[in-house]
């Protein structure tokens, strides 16, 4: 099997070290393309699809080894293992932060530095713990799905590659970008919005960054200051911005921050 | 609209001109509203706010776009349609539901627009907003089909896959009656053997005082010669499902291959009468022992189950049918009650007429050999008229 035609793996820029990122619950790699050139004079930097979104192999996602987030963070030690990577820094927006601090608990050595935007270890209030959802949210998350994928068809999927460098076509496509599969949407937003991950973050000793944005329904800044306690040797910043993707909304504060903890080592909340 | 446009206008009724701007985007039949990048609300048309129950003054500048859906669709919001917007400056036709100040809900299609200021920065958002209640209705219905398609599908497949465990549970029932049937005929054939022997030689050497000791010495001999009948058959069974490659690739000639059949089966007298036909289809091509075996057993069933009140007549023959050989066998004998034993005339054991020496296999046998040739088998029987057995046959 090759896993880097299966994840999609993009390698640019120069560096010795790598740079891999990779996209959350309801897009693609190509959510990266306002920050991940940034990096790539100084860095390798590695982009990936998860298996059932983007422009993965569809037909590898199997519902039953993808009903946990484990059998992503596998998927992402096979595609550094096949490029031969190790000490990397990972950038994962939202559930794949969780992907990949599950990846560094099982083999540290493959990653030198965590940066984790938007973190969330669970979505669904537990006791004493705010995570920002019920059940029966999530179960309306799915509804909403269903009625928006109502009108999708199987041959719509295949037209969505290759215009980054021709930004006049993605205007005429569609809502063309994060397009996939409805049926595996649907599972890995179960997978994603059910998962908790609390019991792993003890186990997890390599530094981290988390960017928590000021005003997130999705990872309020509870939760950004509970995975702050829980995370040992881990950074937190605010960053002043809206929504889930400030790699979206504030890219040149994103890539700010990121190179501040990579260059020092820290990254103290801006004055 | 361009001036040239205006010039062609003087001509229509002014009144359709006074179609004013802001009436047209208060009023409009569709909800329109901008934010900020972030969603905040800047402003909404007068259509909106009907929908929603809210006042202007509530909203902007307090609200966030996103603040006006469920919370599956903020979800959806946050997690697809913000960042789907930031990348392609747009989006379409997407789906979500409104939350209106009384806590009801509404069915919007949602498309917006993304627009930039001079440095590319997201400046604003504008969004049109269409009421699809109906519509949603509709989609709600083919969604609730699609499950319950799927649900079918599922218990059709649960069914089809019952459906194959049992037959993996009769065929291996029916391997374990064919080495049974074997076991059967192997094991019982030695001592039965010696049982006929060892009376044989009792006959010669015992005498008796009982003068009925005769009569019964008779009546164990025929039952000894039915259990060697009955073995005979079984074991001619079992050679049969031990080869079950037989080459077809004997052609038979039927007119003198039934003749000798008729020999053997009655030698001297001639009391019966036999029509042979084979015009139709004059030879065979299948293997010759099957086709011996099959006349062989139906010819002496034939003669076997004949009426006593007349002489026996068979009429073998052959016909085309459609694309198959039919050989039929014809005899004006007794008949069978075919609504009573029909379903079990094939079946190993099965006897019709207590009256008449059989053992029950021979049916069974023709019907294996039958299948195993790739045909099938129909009777027709009238009890006191006589039975058909039509074989089909490939060719």
């Amino acid at each position: 099997m090759d896993v880097l035609k299966r994840n999609n793996v993009t390698v640019f820029g120069e560096g010795k070290q790598a740079m891999v990122f990779v996209h959350g619950f309801g897009c693609d790699q190509r959510m990266w393309r306002l920050v991940a050139p940034a990096f790539a004079a100084r860095y390798q930097v590695v982009l990936l699809d998860l298996v059932g979104s983007g422009q993965s192999d569809l037909t590898a996602y199997d519902p039953a080894r993808y009903s946990s987030l484990q059998a992503h963070a596998d998927d992402v030690l096979a595609v550094l293992h096949a490029l031969n990577l190790r000490e990397v820094v990972f950038v994962g927006h939202s559930v794949s932060a969780m992907i990949g601090l599950l990846a560094a608990i099982q083999e540290p050595d493959c990653f030198a530095q965590m940066i984790l935007v938007a973190p969330s270890p669970c979505y669904i209030n537990d006791g004493n713990y705010f995570g920002g959802f019920e059940n029966a949210d999530i179960e309306e998350l799915l509804v909403a799905m269903d009625e928006n994928y109502l009108g999708w068809s199987s041959i719509m999927a295949p037209v969505i590659m290759g215009h980054l460098d021709r930004p006049q076509l993605a205007a005429e496509l569609n809502n063309s970008f994060c397009r996939t599969d409805p049926t595996i949407a649907r599972h890995f937003a179960r997978v994603t919005f059910l998962s908790d991950n609390r019991p792993d973050l003890p186990k997890v000793h390599t530094p981290s960054l988390i960017l928590q944005c000021a005003h997130d329904l999705i990872a309020p800044t509870t939760v950004g200051t509970y995975l702050h306690r829980q995370l040992v040797g881990s950074q937190l910043l605010v960053l002043e911005t809206s929504g889930h993707c400030p790699h979206l909304s504030v890219p040149q504060i994103t890539v700010e921050a990121i190179n501040r903890f990579l260059n020092t080592g820290v990254c103290r909340q801006y004055e | 609209m361009s001036e040239a446009d205006d010039e062609l206008l003087p001509e229509l009724d002014l009144r359709l001109t006074q179609e004013n701007l802001e009436d047209l985007y208060e009023h409009a039949p569709c909800g329109y509203c901008s934010c900020l990048p972030d969603g905040t609300l800047v402003k909404l048309n007068h259509t909106l706010l009907n929908w929603l129950g809210y006042t202007r003054e509530e909203l902007v500048a307090h609200w966030c776009l996103q603040d006006l859906f469920t919370i599956g669709g903020r979800l959806h919001y946050e997690t697809h349609c913000a960042p789907l917007l930031l990348l392609q400056d747009q989006v379409r036709e997407i789906s979500y539901t409104l939350r209106r100040k009384d806590g009801s809900t509404l069915p919007v299609l949602m498309s917006a627009v993304l627009v930039r200021d001079l440095d590319q920065q997201p400046l604003v958002v504008r969004i049109t907003l269409f009421d699809i209640t109906d519509r949603r209705r509709y989609e709600q219905e083919l969604l609730r089909a699609k499950v319950q398609a799927e649900e079918q599908r599922e218990q059709l497949a649960q069914a089809n896959q019952l459906l194959v465990s049992k037959n993996e549970q009769l065929t291996r029932i029916n391997a374990d009656l064919d080495s049974f049937v074997y076991t059967a005929s192997h094991d019982l054939k030695q001592p039965v053997t010696n049982m006929a022997g060892l009376f044989q030689e009792l006959k010669r050497t015992a005498s008796f005082h009982d003068p009925e000791a005769n009569g019964m010495m008779s009546m164990f001999e025929e039952a000894l010669q039915q259990i060697l009948v009955t073995i005979q058959g079984l074991t001619e069974v079992v050679q049969q499902q031990r080869e079950p490659e037989q080459v077809a690739s004997d052609v038979v000639e039927l007119q003198p291959f039934v003749e000798e059949i008729i020999r053997s089966l009655q030698p001297g007298e001639q009391a019966a009468t036999f029509t042979l036909d084979f015009a139709a289809v004059p030879r065979l091509r299948m293997s010759r022992a099957s086709l011996h075996s099959m006349l062989y057993n139906l010819l002496s069933n034939a003669l076997k189950y004949a009426e006593p009140a007349r002489t026996p007549h068979i009429r073998v023959s052959t016909a085309m049918v459609k694309d198959k050989v039919v050989l039929s066998v014809q005899d004006n004998g007794r008949g069978i009650n075919m609504e009573r034993h029909g379903a079990e005339l094939f079946q190993l054991f099965r006897r019709f007429h207590p009256g008449v020496a059989g053992s029950g296999v021979g049916l069974y046998l023709v019907n294996r050999l039958v299948h195993q040739a790739g045909g099938r088998i129909e009777v027709d029987s009238q009890v006191g008229e006589g039975t058909t057995f039509h074989i089909y046959l490939p060719q």
